[in-house]
């Protein structure tokens, strides 16, 4: 009898402790979520309710040519950044492990410091720095290229110099990773490799190499859902432009949202940005999995 | 208990105010430059005159983001009693339903009458049935600066130092070389990477050929608009392959290469005046400056414009109390009464009283480009044209490219019209 009442003291316990959890989640998650996928049928406006329309807004995204434009760029952009930038931090993170003491700390500091900015700064001095008529990096581009280039405004130049930015922007949180990964492997391994004569560059290839690979795949996992994400850096620097040549999907919920008041066009497009990045994160993240059991 | 009763007893107090019932009208506007300055002094000013009505002014982000705000804070009742809205920007205002009737009661409270207004204007504020839904409060336009210095020793000077001569595209693209000779590195300056410095000279261009950018039923550049188009970013791209306008100037930069001297020309709201007036006085111009209505350079004289108006949006679910919006109505009458000051900023009263009065008639510039209310070219009333809209976003993401080269008119007409009926729907 005791027990009985214990067990149910128990559980009313424990789901005295989950519920804080369960009513935010459903709150600020499900309630919304499941709110986007009812109005992605409906032609509601930006509030207020809507007519049931069944599949059209779907059917319309499929024939709507800066649909696929977005979906283009998103793919282009997710090229530019997920892959350099773990190579980058990867590089940044094996050379400051090398450092010690405060040294590192300092290294780390300084790679560090641009992620903590926030992303109207981070633009703006960007936007300062690449000025067509006053930017100091428009002497650097001219010895390159012969002449200025206004980099926002050029369809070639507009999406790799947002990667730029946005690299420069959050690498030092991959580097972070990287070290956390870099000191879990114990330097025994290191000490016996170098005692059986094997090189620097065998070293990282047959024992960093392999025994780091749950974080890179952790990194080009997160990254790649971060890049598909891609909109401030966008919205304030070039505004889909030229010719929408940096447009991507999310500049397109915003824009079908806030300014036409589509709702539930702009629901059904968010929907399907969700879509895609679930499936590819999941996706690629089994993949490096598999891959990294075959090492 | 003691605390209690204190806290009773001064909620009441805040509720019973007063003897006489004061009333407190919020206001939202976007006017964060030079002219937002001005608006503030005669909020001010309103209030040290009307112990009563006291006004309780937010400055918000122009553009998107004030619409977005006021949308969304009106549906559930948390907006503005009063707010600052671009006429342009009404037909997306009545489909999102975010705006109430200003009823012939309302006027009558306000001490105005619609003939006090220009004729543009006041239609620009009504809906498709004749509703009014706000009230018009200056008209604003892109107007021809020019820097008589860079102008000295041309033809396009007369006696007084006054611009004469352009009456056609030939004669000020003639001025632009004359004035290139006379050492100015970007003869007419305008915001060629922005927005707004792009959609306001091509659709002044557009309308001076009679074109049409979104017709009546709905249809984008309709028959030989098409061409008229192609010509008005032609004509824009010739005057960049000229070295005539300057590459891809944002907004800052377009008035800095006026101001500095580098500009003869500059084409730009006339929201800019008192920035030349305040450079003149403390003598940092260095040149004599003037500013005329933008020359016929096509067919008919015709310029953009726009209003600023007053508009009263919805309370969520609920009414505004009558005593209330007859306070609001004084605050839009008084506003209008004294629009001589807002003019100061450069704009042109709505309000025909002002406009016609003798003050404002010795008010220079703004005298002698007064003639462009007249002539107003609004934009098209569609929901995808006004201040933030597709339309704005078509001029820097299509026309802008256009006019440096990066495709030719005839593509970017017909990108435009993709873009635009696909907005449309």
């Amino acid at each position: 009898m005791a027990m009985i009442r214990d067990r149910r003291r128990h559980k009313l316990v424990a789901y005295s402790l989950i519920l804080p959890f369960v009513a935010i989640f459903s709150l600020v998650f499900a309630y919304p979520t499941f709110e986007v996928i009812r109005m992605s049928f409906t032609n509601a406006p930006l509030i207020g309710e809507g007519e049931w329309v069944g599949w059209a807004n779907y059917r319309e995204l499929l024939t709507d040519r800066l649909f696929y434009t977005s979906l283009k760029n998103n793919g282009y952009f997710v090229l530019l950044t997920v892959i350099p930038t773990t190579a980058l931090a990867l590089l940044i993170a094996t050379l400051v492990n090398r450092l010690s003491g405060r040294m590192q700390a300092l290294a780390l500091v300084l790679f560090f410091m641009p992620y903590v900015l926030p992303v109207s700064v981070v633009t703006q001095i960007w936007a300062w720095m690449l000025d067509f008529q006053f930017g100091i990096l428009q002497p650097a581009i001219a010895f390159f290229t012969g002449k200025p280039v206004p980099v926002f405004k050029n369809p070639n130049w507009v999406m790799p110099t947002i990667a730029v930015v946005t690299i420069w922007w959050t690498n030092g949180f991959n580097v972070l990773l990287f070290l956390a990964g870099l000191r879990n492997i114990p330097s025994e391994l290191y000490e016996a490799s170098a005692l059986d004569g094997a090189t620097k560059w065998q070293q990282f290839k047959r024992v960093t190499w392999p025994l780091l690979w749950p974080v890179t795949a952790l990194v080009l996992t997160l990254q790649l859902i971060l890049q598909l994400k891609l909109f401030d850096q966008v919205y304030l620097l070039s505004e889909g432009g030229p010719f929408n040549s940096s447009y991507v999907l999310l500049l397109m919920v915003y824009r079908e949202a806030f300014q036409l008041n589509n709702g539930g066009y702009a629901s059904a497009v968010a929907l399907v940005l969700f879509l895609v990045i679930m499936v590819v994160s999941v996706l690629q993240f089994q993949l490096l999995r598999i891959g990294g059991k075959n090492k | 208990m003691k605390t209690r009763h204190f806290l009773a007893a001064s909620v009441a107090a805040l509720v019973a105010g007063p003897a006489m019932a004061q009333q407190t009208v919020t206001w939202w506007d976007f006017l964060a430059g030079g002219d937002g300055v001005r608006m503030k002094a005669l909020i001010e000013e309103f209030n040290e005159e009307h112990p009563d009505i006291q006004i309780e002014g937010t400055t918000l982000e122009w553009g998107v983001p004030f619409y977005t705000k006021v949308r969304t804070a009106a549906a559930v009742g948390q907006g503005p009693d009063v707010m600052t809205y671009h006429l342009s920007r009404l037909p997306l205002g009545l489909e999102e339903g975010v705006l109430t009737p200003i009823t012939a009661e309302d006027m009558e409270a306000a001490g105005l009458s619609e003939g006090d207004f220009f004729e543009s204007s006041l239609n620009a504020a009504k809906g498709p049935d004749g509703t009014l839904y706000a009230v018009p409060f200056d008209i604003h336009s892109i107007v021809l600066y020019y820097n008589k210095s860079l102008l000295e020793g041309t033809d396009f000077l007369d006696d007084n130092g006054e611009l004469t001569g352009i009456e056609s595209l030939e004669d000020f693209e003639a001025a632009l070389a004359a004035v290139q000779e006379n050492g100015s590195s970007a003869p007419v300056s305008y915001a060629t990477g922005d927005d707004g410095g792009v959609y306001r000279v091509f659709y002044t261009l557009l309308q001076q050929q009679g074109g049409e950018l979104i017709s009546e039923d709905g249809e984008v550049l309709p028959g030989d608009s098409v061409e008229k188009a192609e010509t008005a970013i032609a004509t824009m791209t010739k005057w960049f392959e000229e070295g005539w306008q300057p590459e891809q100037a944002l907004y800052e930069a377009s008035v800095a290469l006026f101001t500095s001297g580098k500009s003869g020309f500059h084409m730009n709201g006339v929201w800019e005046v008192p920035t030349m007036i305040d450079l003149a006085e403390s003598g940092e111009l260095g040149f004599e400056w003037g500013a005329v209505e933008v020359p016929q350079l096509m067919d008919e004289q015709t310029t953009w414009a726009d209003s600023h108006a007053f508009a009263i949006p919805v309370q969520g679910d609920g009414e505004m109390d009558a005593e209330k919006r007859e306070a609001v109505m004084t605050v839009i009458g008084w506003m209008n009464e004294h629009s001589l000051d807002w003019a100061g900023a450069g704009h042109i009263p709505a309000y025909k009283p002002v406009a016609e009065s003798a003050e404002f008639q010795e008010m220079e510039p703004n005298a002698t480009y007064s003639s462009l209310a007249d002539n107003a070219s609004y934009d098209p009333r569609s929901e995808i044209a006004g201040v933030a809209s597709p339309a704005y976003d078509a001029a820097v993401n299509i026309i802008a490219p256009a006019i440096h080269g990066y495709m030719s008119p005839e593509e970017a007409v017909e990108q435009i019209k993709g873009e635009l009926s696909r907005a449309m729907n």
